[in-house]
C-alpha cells in the first residue's frame, strides 16, 4: 500500500498557498507535515480525504495503491482520519463506536474483533460504556482503534495528540505509530510540534513551497 | 444562589405558573360530575369518535415525522440546507384553519382538481374531503406539521456548537466508510430524535384534538371526538355542557395513555434499532431525490393553497366547473379593513406575549439548575396536552373571581399561557444543549456573568431565540377559545372574527381573514429566519 | 346567513298570558331615554354574516345620532356563549355584566328564563311594541312554546325555506315525498346538515311533521315509548331517503353554511335556511346566481321568531331598552327586511303603520325571493327534540 500525490496544490481565492508538489508515502511510512497556522495543512488533508469545503480549493492527483481517488466521495476512499477532537459518537457505546466503522460481516466475529481491539488498547470490558465516562487518553485510544478496525488503506492524522498532556502524548504517539507500522499503513500527519514526528521519519515543512527537511 | 433561584422563578410563576395551576384546578372542579360521565359513556359516538381522533393523531404524527426525517436527511450538509429554514417557516406561518379552507377547495369533489381532471357539469361523487377515515384531515395536518417539525429539527441541527460537533462526526463517519445516508441514519438522526420528542407530542395532541380543521375536512358520522365535545360544549343546556367537559377530560386521559404508551414504544424501538447503529459501514447515500420531491411537494401544495385562498378572497361565487371565478370583487377585503381594531389587537398581543415569554424563559434558564427544568417543561406540555376548552374554562372561572374578565390583563394572560408553553419547549433544547465551555472560556476572560450571557450566549443562540419568538408570535395570533372567554366581548381579535365568520360560511370573507391571519406570522418567521442565520458559516 | 340562535326548539300549547300592563306613561319612557344617553350597549349577536354585521353597524350609527348611545357589537359564533357567560357572571356574583343585549330565541331563551338570568318584563312596555303583529304572528309572544312574558322583544321572523338554482331544479320538490323522488332521480345531490346542527334538527322536525299520521301529537309532551311509535314513519322515510343522498347518507355536512357553499359550488341541488329571504340576499351579494329560486313545502314549514333580551346583570339596561325599541321601529325593521341589506322578515303589522312608515318597506321582489309562502308549522314541543336527536345519532351516527 502506498499513498501518492502528484501535482497537488491548494489555493485560497485563486491564490496558491501550497504550490504544486509531489509526494510518495510508502507502506508503514509516517510522514510529518509542519507549517504555520493557515498554511493550508488541514486543507490538504481534507482534499486527500475528499471532503474539502469552504473558501479553499485544491487540484492535483491522489493515488492509493496506484488507483486514482479522483472524485470518489470520502466514504469510498478507505482513507482513515484522526482529528484534533476524538469525535466519538456520543449516542453510541464505546463498542458500538468501534463496530460503526468495521466492515460488515458475521456479528459474532465482528464483536470478537471489537473486543480484541479494545483489549489491544488496554480497554478490556469497556465496550458497554458511553464515551463520556472515559478519560481523555482512553477516548483517544478508542478513536484510533475505531479508525484502524475500519481497515483504512491510508491514514491522515490532524494534530491528533494536540489536546493530551505530555505524558499521555508520548505514550499515545508510540501506540499509534506502532499500530500504523504493524499494519503497513501509509500515513500523513499534520502537527505543530516537531517532537510529534517519529524518529527517523520524513518531516516536510510548509512554507511558500513544499520543502523537505530531514 | 438561593435568592437568585427564587427571584428567577418569580416572573414565570406569577405570569404563567399560578394562573395555569389555578385554571387547571378550577377546570377539573368543573369537570367532576358523575351524571355527565354516565351520559358520556352512553353517547353512541364516543368510542368510534375516540378511535377516529386517535387514528388521525397517530397517522398525522407518524407521517409528518417520516416525511420530515427524509427531507432533513436529503438536505443535511447540502447547499440547500440554509434555504430550508425560511421555506419551512413560511409554511409554518399559514394557520391550520386557513390551510384547511384552501386545501378543501383544492381537493373537494367540487374543487379545483376535480374541475381540471373531470369537468362536466356535475362534480364527481368523490369522498376526497370529509371521508369516513379522516384521510383528508390527516393529509392537511401532515402538510402543516412537516414545516413545524422541519423548523424545530433544523434549529436543533443548526445550533452553533451542535452543528460543529455533528459536522465533525459526519466527517469521521465518512472516513470510516459511511455514505451520507448511512451517516445520517446512524449518527445525526439518533441525536436529532431526542430534540423532536416534545414537538412530536404537540403534533400528536393537536392532531387528535383539532376542532376547526376537523369541521372543514374531517368525517362527520361519526366525527372526531373533538367535534362531539365541541357540539356538547356549545349547547345551551348545562347538563350537555358538563357532558362535553367530561368528554374533554376523558379525551385528555386517553391522550395521556397514548403518550405513555408511545414512551414505552420508543424505548422498545430504540432497543430494536441498536444493532442497526453498529451494523458497520454502508455506502448508502442520502435520499436527496425523494427529499427534493417531498420537500418540493410540500412547498408546491402550500403555495397553491395560499394562492387559492387569495383567489377565493376576491370571488364571492365560483361554481363548478369554472376554472376561474366568474365574478371577482374586493368586498371581502373592504369589509375586513372597515374594522381594523381586531387586527391591531392581535398584532399587539402577539408581539408582547412573544417578547415577554422569551424574556421570562431566558430568566428561568439562566437562574435555574437544568434539573429543575421539569418544573417548567412538564406543566408546559401538560397545558398543551389538555384540550383548550378545559384550560380556557378554568381560566375564565379564575378571571371571573379576580375581576379580570374583559380586561387587558385577562386577555394578555389568556394569550400568554400557551405562548409561554411553546416558547419554553422550543427554547429548552437549544439552551440546555449549549456548550457551556464557551461560557467557562468567557468567564476565564474575567467577564461578568451577565455580560457573558448577553455577549456570548444570546448571539450564539440567536437562531433558536428568534425561532422561539416567531413561534410564540404565531401561537398568539391563532388563539381562540381561552382568549374569547377572557375577552368577554370587550375585545376582539382576528381569529375571533374569523371563526365567527366561518360559522356563516361566507367563503370569500373567510379566505380574506385566513390570509390576514397568515401574513403577519409569515413576515415574522421570514424575518426570524433571515436574522437568525449564523454569520460564522 | 340565518342566525344560529339556538339549536333546539321548544313549543307547546299557545300559552295565553296574563296581559302585562300596556306601555308605561310617556314620562316613564323619556326617563329611560334620558338615562340611556351616554351609555354603551354591548350587543351580543351572532355575527357569521357580513350583511347582518353591517346592519348592526348602521343601527349603531343611528343610535348614536338619535339617542347618544354607543352600540358595541360583541360578535358571537354561537349564542350559547353569551348564555354561559351571563350564567357564570351571575353565579360569581358579578353585578356589572359584560352583556347588555342578546339576540336570542328557543332553547337559549328558555334556559335564561328558567334560570332567572333575564331582566324584565320590559318588551311589551316598549313604545314600538304596539306595532308588532301579535295576532298574525303569534310566535312574537311565544318562543318555541315558551311564553316570552315580556322578557324578550321580538326582532325578526323565521321559517324553514329551501332554495336552489332554477337551471337545475325547474320543478322544486314541494313535499318530503317529492324530495325523496328527486333524490332517486339525482342521487348524491341532496343532503341535510347533521343534527344537532339547528338546521339539521329542523329538517328532521319537518320530516316528522310531514310523515306523522296525527300531527297534533307534536304540540304536547311525548314519552320515550310514544316517541318510538310516533317516529316510526320518520325513520322509515329516512331509511328510504339516505341511500340516495350525498355520500349515500353515510356522511352529512356539519352545518347549513357548508351546505349552501356546496350548493354554490354545484355539488348539491338545494340547500335550506331559516330565513326565507336569505336566498335573495345571497343573490344580491353575488354568492348565488340570478336564477336562484326559493320555496317552501305545500303543507307548510316549521317557523318561529327571534328576539332581543336583556341579561339581569346588564350594566346599561336603559340604553338596552332604547336599543330594542329602536330595532322595532319601522325605520329599522324596514331596512332589515330589505333583501339587499339583510332580508330578515319584519315582526311588525304593516297595517298598523302610517303610509309614510309603510313606504320604508321595499316590497319589490328580487331574484331569489320566496314567491309563494306556505303556512307556518309551529315548533314541536321541546320534549321531542332530544329524543329525535338521540334516535338519529343511534341509527346513523356511527
Amino acid at each position: 500500500m502506498a499513498l501518492t500525490l502528484r501535482g497537488v496544490s491548494v489555493s485560497l481565492q485563486g491564490r496558491d498557498i501550497i504550490k504544486a508538489f509531489d509526494l510518495d508515502i510508502a507502506s508503514g511510512e509516517i510522514v510529518t507535515l509542519m507549517g504555520a497556522s493557515g498554511s493550508g495543512k488541514s486543507t490538504l488533508l481534507s482534499f486527500i480525504a475528499g471532503d474539502l469545503a469552504g473558501p479553499f480549493s485544491a487540484r492535483g492527483h491522489i493515488m492509493l495503491d496506484g488507483q486514482s481517488l479522483g472524485s470518489l466521495p470520502p466514504e469510498r476512499r478507505h482513507v482513515g482520519r484522526l482529528f484534533q477532537d476524538d469525535l466519538l459518537f456520543p449516542h453510541l457505546t464505546v463498542g458500538e463506536n468501534l463496530l460503526f466503522g468495521m466492515p460488515r460481516g458475521e456479528r459474532a466475529s465482528r464483536i470478537s474483533r471489537m473486543e480484541a481491539a479494545l483489549a489491544d488498547a488496554g480497554l478490556e470490558g469497556m465496550a458497554e460504556r458511553p464515551p463520556h465516562t472515559l478519560s481523555g487518553g482512553q477516548r483517544a485510544r478508542v478513536a484510533l482503534m475505531r479508525a484502524l478496525v475500519a481497515e483504512p488503506k491510508a491514514m491522515l492524522l490532524d494534530e491528533p495528540f494536540n489536546k493530551l498532556d505530555m505524558e499521555l502524548r508520548g505514550a499515545l504517539r508510540a501506540f499509534t505509530f506502532d499500530h500504523l507500522r504493524d499494519q503497513q499503513i501509509p500515513c500523513l500527519m499534520v502537527t505543530h510540534d516537531r517532537s510529534d514526528a517519529p524518529a527517523g521519519g520524513r518531516v516536510l515543512l510548509l512554507k511558500d513551497s513544499m520543502e523537505r527537511d530531514d | 444562589m438561593k435568592v437568585k433561584t427564587i427571584a428567577g422563578a418569580l416572573p414565570l410563576g406569577v405570569l404563567w405558573g399560578l394562573p395555569l395551576m389555578a385554571a387547571l384546578v378550577l377546570g377539573v372542579v368543573r369537570g367532576v360530575d358523575a351524571d355527565a360521565w354516565r351520559a358520556l359513556f352512553e353517547h353512541p359516538q364516543l368510542w368510534p369518535a375516540l378511535w377516529l381522533s386517535l387514528f388521525t393523531g397517530i397517522a398525522a404524527t407518524g407521517l409528518s415525522l417520516l416525511c420530515t426525517l427524509i427531507i432533513l436527511a436529503g438536505l443535511y450538509r447540502t447547499r440547500l440546507w440554509n434555504a430550508l429554514q425560511p421555506m419551512a417557516a413560511a409554511g409554518l406561518a399559514l394557520p391550520h384553519l386557513a390551510f384547511a379552507i384552501g386545501f378543501a377547495f383544492l381537493v373537494a369533489p367540487s374543487g379545483l382538481l376535480a374541475r381540471l381532471a373531470v369537468g362536466g357539469t356535475q362534480p364527481p361523487q368523490w369522498s376526497t374531503i370529509q371521508d369516513p377515515w379522516g384521510l383528508a384531515l390527516i393529509a392537511a395536518l401532515v402538510l402543516k406539521e412537516i414545516p413545524f417539525l422541519l423548523v424545530t429539527g433544523w434549529s436543533a441541527l443548526s445550533r452553533g456548537d451542535q452543528a460543529a460537533h455533528l459536522d465533525g462526526q459526519c466527517r469521521a463517519a465518512a472516513s470510516l466508510g459511511h455514505g451520507t445516508g448511512s451517516a445520517w441514519l446512524r449518527i445525526v438522526q439518533p441525536q436529532l430524535l431526542s430534540h423532536l420528542r416534545w414537538p412530536l407530542v404537540i403534533v400528536f395532541v393537536y392532531g387528535s384534538t383539532v376542532v376547526d380543521k376537523a369541521l372543514v375536512l374531517g368525517p362527520t358520522q361519526p366525527p372526531t371526538l373533538s367535534l362531539v365535545i365541541w357540539n356538547d360544549l356549545n349547547d345551551a343546556e348545562t347538563a350537555t355542557n358538563l357532558r362535553g367537559l367530561a368528554g374533554a377530560f376523558f379525551m385528555s386521559l386517553a391522550l395521556g395513555l397514548m403518550l405513555a404508551a408511545s414512551g414505552l414504544m420508543k424505548t422498545f424501538m430504540a432497543r430494536l434499532a441498536r444493532p442497526l447503529l453498529s451494523a458497520g459501514p454502508s455506502l448508502a447515500s442520502a435520499p436527496k431525490r425523494v427529499a427534493a420531491i417531498l420537500g418540493g411537494g410540500v412547498v408546491l401544495l402550500s403555495g397553491v393553497v395560499t394562492l387559492l385562498l387569495a383567489v377565493l378572497s376576491v370571488s364571492p361565487r365560483w361554481p363548478y366547473p369554472a376554472i376561474w371565478p366568474p365574478v371577482t370583487g374586493t368586498k371581502a377585503w373592504l369589509s375586513l379593513f372597515a374594522t381594523p381594531a381586531p387586527l391591531w389587537t392581535s398584532l399587539a398581543l402577539a408581539a408582547t406575549t412573544a417578547v415577554v415569554a422569551v424574556l421570562v424563559a431566558i430568566i428561568w434558564f439562566e437562574t435555574q439548575d437544568p434539573s429543575r427544568d421539569r418544573y417548567l417543561l412538564v406543566p408546559a406540555l401538560f397545558s398543551l396536552a389538555i384540550p383548550q376548552l378545559v384550560i380556557g374554562g378554568g381560566q375564565y372561572g379564575l378571571f371571573l373571581t379576580l375581576g379580570l374578565v374583559g380586561t387587558p390583563t385577562g386577555l394578555f394572560i389568556a394569550h400568554f399561557t400557551p405562548v409561554m408553553a411553546y416558547v419554553a419547549i422550543v427554547l429548552a433544547g437549544p439552551w440546555r444543549g449549549f456548550d457551556n465551555r464557551y461560557m467557562a472560556a468567557a468567564r476565564a476572560l474575567s467577564s461578568t456573568p451577565l455580560r457573558n450571557v448577553l455577549r456570548i450566549k444570546l448571539p450564539m443562540l440567536k437562531a433558536p431565540l428568534l425561532t422561539a419568538a416567531a413561534v410564540g408570535f404565531g401561537v398568539s395570533m391563532v388563539q381562540f377559545v381561552p382568549a374569547q372567554l377572557a375577552a368577554a366581548g370587550r375585545y376582539s381579535t382576528l381569529p375571533m372574527e374569523a371563526v365567527t365568520l366561518t360559522s356563516g360560511g361566507n367563503r370569500s370573507l373567510t379566505a380574506a381573514y385566513a390570509l390576514a391571519l397568515a401574513i403577519p406570522p409569515l413576515i415574522v418567521f421570514l424575518a426570524a429566519g433571515l436574522l437568525g442565520r449564523p454569520r460564522w458559516r | 346567513m340565518t342566525p344560529k340562535l339556538s339549536r333546539r326548539g321548544f313549543t307547546g300549547l299557545a300559552a295565553s298570558l296574563p296581559f302585562i300592563g300596556m306601555a308605561k306613561a310617556d314620562e316613564g319612557w323619556s326617563a329611560i331615554e334620558k338615562e340611556a344617553s351616554g351609555q354603551t350597549v354591548y350587543f351580543n349577536a351572532w355575527a357569521g354574516s357580513p350583511q347582518i354585521n353591517d346592519y348592526i353597524f348602521w343601527a349603531g350609527l343611528e343610535l348614536k345620532a338619535q339617542h347618544g348611545i354607543t352600540l358595541e357589537h360583541v360578535k358571537l359564533s354561537d349564542t350559547a356563549e353569551a348564555v354561559r357567560r351571563v350564567r357564570d357572571e351571575v353565579t360569581a356574583g358579578k353585578a356589572d355584566g359584560s352583556a347588555d343585549l342578546i339576540w336570542i330565541n328557543g332553547e337559549n331563551f328558555r334556559t335564561m328564563k328558567r334560570e332567572r338570568l333575564l331582566f324584565g318584563p320590559f318588551a311589551e312596555d316598549l313604545p314600538n311594541f304596539a306595532l308588532v303583529d301579535v295576532d298574525g304572528k303569534p310566535t312574537t309572544r311565544v318562543d318555541f312554546a315558551e311564553a316570552t312574558e315580556g322578557l324578550e322583544s321580538p326582532w325578526g321572523m323565521a321559517q324553514l325555506t329551501f332554495f336552489g338554482d332554477f337551471a337545475n331544479v325547474e320543478e322544486p320538490p314541494l313535499s318530503m315525498m317529492e324530495l325523496l323522488e328527486r333524490a332517486r332521480v339525482n342521487p348524491g345531490t341532496i343532503t341535510y346538515p347533521a343534527p344537532p346542527d339547528f338546521h339539521g334538527t329542523t329538517f328532521l322536525k319537518q320530516v316528522l311533521a310531514e310523515t306523522m299520521t296525527d300531527r297534533s301529537m307534536l304540540a304536547v309532551s311525548v314519552t320515550k315509548e310514544e316517541f318510538v311509535e310516533a317516529s316510526a314513519p320518520l325513520f322509515g322515510f329516512l331509511d328510504k331517503l339516505h341511500e340516495h343522498l350525498w355520500r349515500e347518507g353515510k356522511q352529512f355536512p356539519p352545518t347549513q353554511a357548508q351546505m349552501t357553499q356546496m350548493l354554490a359550488d354545484n355539488e348539491l341541488l338545494l340547500s335550506l335556511t331559516f330565513n326565507p329571504n336569505e336566498p335573495a340576499n345571497l343573490v344580491a351579494n353575488g354568492m348565488l346566481p340570478q336564477s336562484t329560486i326559493a320555496w317552501q313545502h305545500d303543507i307548510g314549514t316549521i317557523g318561529n321568531t327571534h328576539f332581543l333580551a336583556i341579561p339581569i346583570n346588564a350594566r346599561a339596561k336603559a340604553a338596552a331598552q332604547v336599543t330594542a325599541n329602536f330595532l322595532l321601529s319601522p325605520k329599522a325593521q324596514g331596512r332589515k327586511a330589505n333583501l339587499k341589506i339583510w332580508g330578515d322578515p319584519t315582526v311588525l303589522d304593516l297595517d298598523k303603520l302610517t303610509p309614510a312608515d309603510q313606504a320604508l318597506f321595499d316590497t319589490t321582489s328580487t331574484p331569489g325571493a320566496l314567491l309563494d309562502p306556505a303556512p307556518t308549522i309551529p315548533e314541536p314541543h321541546g320534549s321531542w327534540v332530544p329524543l329525535i336527536e338521540a334516535a338519529w345519532l343511534e341509527r346513523y351516527g356511527a
